[in-house]
């Protein structure tokens, strides 16, 4: 930031501060070249990026805001000005759809909780032992490449799988689980899969950071009889902390999201026991063409998103 | 190994015994590690040789024959899934459009986000810190509370079930502006006096410059936004209805709970169609890919 200081405003940066080209040039041109170019020209580079964010979030946005608080629906359009109405069924939970938005909101805050450690932990200690270990390419390429497949690509392969009738796990070991339509295997199943499918980001994210620790810290620590999981704990973890809050936060963000294999491995189900927020949402706006309801449930889901990724980024300033 | 042969009937022979001994120790204590990565190598394998031997076996695969290999190998899911009633499941036009999307869309993210990052970083203007702030905080609202709103004014633009509609969302990149602010910020400000004094103008100092000093950052950008609007699922499957503007990840889960149903060896071959565009890409970049990961993540 201390490069701005002491410049013309609209000039570019750099330490003399010297005008750009055009001296001696004829009066209309200095003009242009000495005055306007240096002012209007910074705000040409933005001109794409601003048109792209007007149009394609801060206009949505705040015509989010304006339907969620009307009735509104996909077919008919504006049904007129109902206040703060659609929030207050959903907060206190009124009717058909404040039921299913709190108990498809505790369906989401479970697979988050058992979804989110493990896909900090897995990730974290292949890290560390692929850094142990050699063959570390091949290694990061089994881990990583199932991040090329898509949600419903790893989606219907898992869906078959764990297949109870003719699923390759279950005739593979002789066993007769209903890992789609049981619980709680449902939701085990979707952990398992959402695991597999998107750990990759997270080991490459921690790989990185374990490769930045000194070796002869680790060394050190070695020297003074710590052992493999001593040396982990007391020596590696405090110094991944800032790639695990990152890691944590993608994570949750990622898990409060879940919609594309929850859709095609179990549909929500059994009954609606993991149906997710998202598909709560999805369901209000395409099926009950409720448009103002669903767009003032996702506001509150980013709400609680926002707030949950703030108290996480605080606790890893805390102990920085 | 030859030189320690060698050494043996020389006097470092108890020596050179005790190095080996070491490194046999070495070797026991690493055992549990390797041990570790093999389980988690073979649990990470075993549902893509899974899905090839069913995509590629013949009768039913490996599906319900409870084993892992085929009984022998056939393309015949691969003819069936490009042949079948072409007007209801056009599973060509469905990559077509994947790849076209997703490749317009890096191309744009990168070039819009540079120009911008750049202005953002190296130029200085009234309103350049209110702008960044306002793109950094943008970067908090999750793609959710955009999604029905998003639907709503493609809706009222007359855009949906348009190649705009599967592109132009995307182009709105906070992420991409972050991370090139942060590359553009250690470049040296010596290139940039230097191009000053030689009357280079701005536009200039951008291309020739700084465009070539982060041509790997951006390729990155370039390569993640492919993936990600390659691979995305929730908006493709709300911008479109009709089937020839799906893409290929809304038509696997068309054909998952659709007509395919009881096919799953046909579903399986176009989970594997599916893949390969990715892979290519993987496999062009992975090195580049894997390094634009660890730095993102590190930035924070």
């Amino acid at each position: 930031m201390s490069t701005r200081q002491g410049v013309v405003v609209g000039d570019i940066v750099h330490a003399g501060g010297l005008p750009l080209a055009g001296l001696g040039a004829p009066g209309e041109r200095r003009l242009w070249s000495d005055r306007l170019r240096p002012r209007v020209e910074p705000y040409l580079f933005l001109v794409p990026y601003l048109s792209v964010f007007v149009l394609f979030t801060l206009i949505p946005l705040v015509f989010g805001i304006y339907v969620s608080l009307h009735k509104w629906s996909e077919t008919t359009g504006d049904g007129g000005f109902v206040g703060l109405s659609n929030y207050k069924t959903l907060i206190e939970g009124q009717g058909y759809y404040g039921s299913q938005f709190w108990q498809s909101m505790w369906n989401t805050i479970f697979f988050v909780i058992i979804s989110v450690p493990f896909l900090w932990i897995i990730p974290t200690a292949l890290a560390y032992a692929v850094y142990r270990s050699p063959a570390k390419k091949l290694w990061r390429m089994l881990f990583f490449y199932p991040s090329i497949f898509s949600v419903t690509a790893f989606g219907s392969a898992w869906a078959l799988l764990l297949a109870t009738n003719g699923g390759s796990v279950n005739s593979l070991f002789h066993l007769n689980i209903q890992w789609l339509v049981g619980m709680p295997q449902a939701w085990i199943s979707l952990d398992m899969a959402t695991i597999w499918a998107t750990m990759g980001f997270s080991f490459i994210i921690m790989y990185a950071a374990v490769t930045q620790v000194p070796r002869s810290t680790l060394e050190a620590a070695e020297m003074d009889g710590a052992g493999a999981f001593a040396r982990f704990r007391l020596v590696m973890l405090p110094l991944l902390r800032r790639a695990s809050v990152v890691v944590v936060v993608i994570n949750t963000i990622a898990s409060f999201n879940l919609f594309g294999q929850d859709q095609i491995m179990t549909n929500g189900g059994p009954g609606s026991a993991t149906t997710t927020i998202t598909m709560t949402i999805y369901q209000q706006a395409f099926d009950s063409y409720n448009a103002g309801g669903a767009t003032a449930a996702a506001f509150l889901l980013a709400i609680v998103l926002g707030v949950i990724a703030f108290f996480q980024l605080r606790v890893s300033r805390r102990g920085a | 190994m030859a030189n320690a042969q060698i050494s043996l009937s020389s006097p470092s022979a108890a020596l050179v015994a005790s190095s080996r001994r070491r490194m046999r120790r070495r070797l026991i204590r690493k055992l549990p590690n390797l041990v570790v990565l093999a389980i988690a190598g073979v649990i990470m394998l075993f549902p893509l040789l899974w899905v090839l031997s069913t995509a590629l076996g013949k009768g039913t695969g490996g599906l319900a024959s409870g084993s892992l290999l085929p009984d022998g190998v056939t393309l015949a899911n691969f003819r069936t899934i490009f042949n079948v009633s072409a007007s209801q499941d056009p599973v060509l036009r469905w990559l077509l459009n994947s790849v076209g999307v997703s490749l317009v869309a890096a191309v744009l993210v990168a070039l819009i986000d540079s120009l911008a990052a750049f202005s953002l970083a190296r130029l200085s203007f009234r309103g350049s810190k209110v702008i960044f702030y306002i793109v950094v905080s943008s970067l908090m609202v999750p793609f959710i509370a955009l999604l029905l709103p998003l639907f709503l004014w493609f809706q009222y633009l007359g855009l949906l079930n348009t190649y705009g509609a599967l592109v132009l969302p995307y182009t709105a990149n906070a992420f991409g502006v972050f991370l090139l602010y942060q590359f553009f910020l250690a470049i040296p400000t010596e290139l940039q006096d230097a191009a000053v004094a030689d009357g280079a103008t701005r536009f200039q100092i951008w291309w020739k410059i700084f465009v070539p000093l982060s041509i790997g950052i951006t390729v990155t950008l370039g390569l993640l936004t492919f993936m990600g609007v390659y691979n995305d699922f929730f908006w493709p499957l709300v911008a479109t209805s009709s089937p020839t503007m799906r893409t290929i990840t809304v038509g696997i889960e068309i054909v998952a709970i659709g007509q395919y149903q009881t096919n799953y060896t046909a579903l399986m071959a176009l989970t594997v169609v599916s893949v390969i565009p990715m892979l290519v890409a993987f496999i062009f970049a992975q090195r580049r890919l894997v390094e634009g990961i660890a730095f993102a993540g590190i930035q924070g």
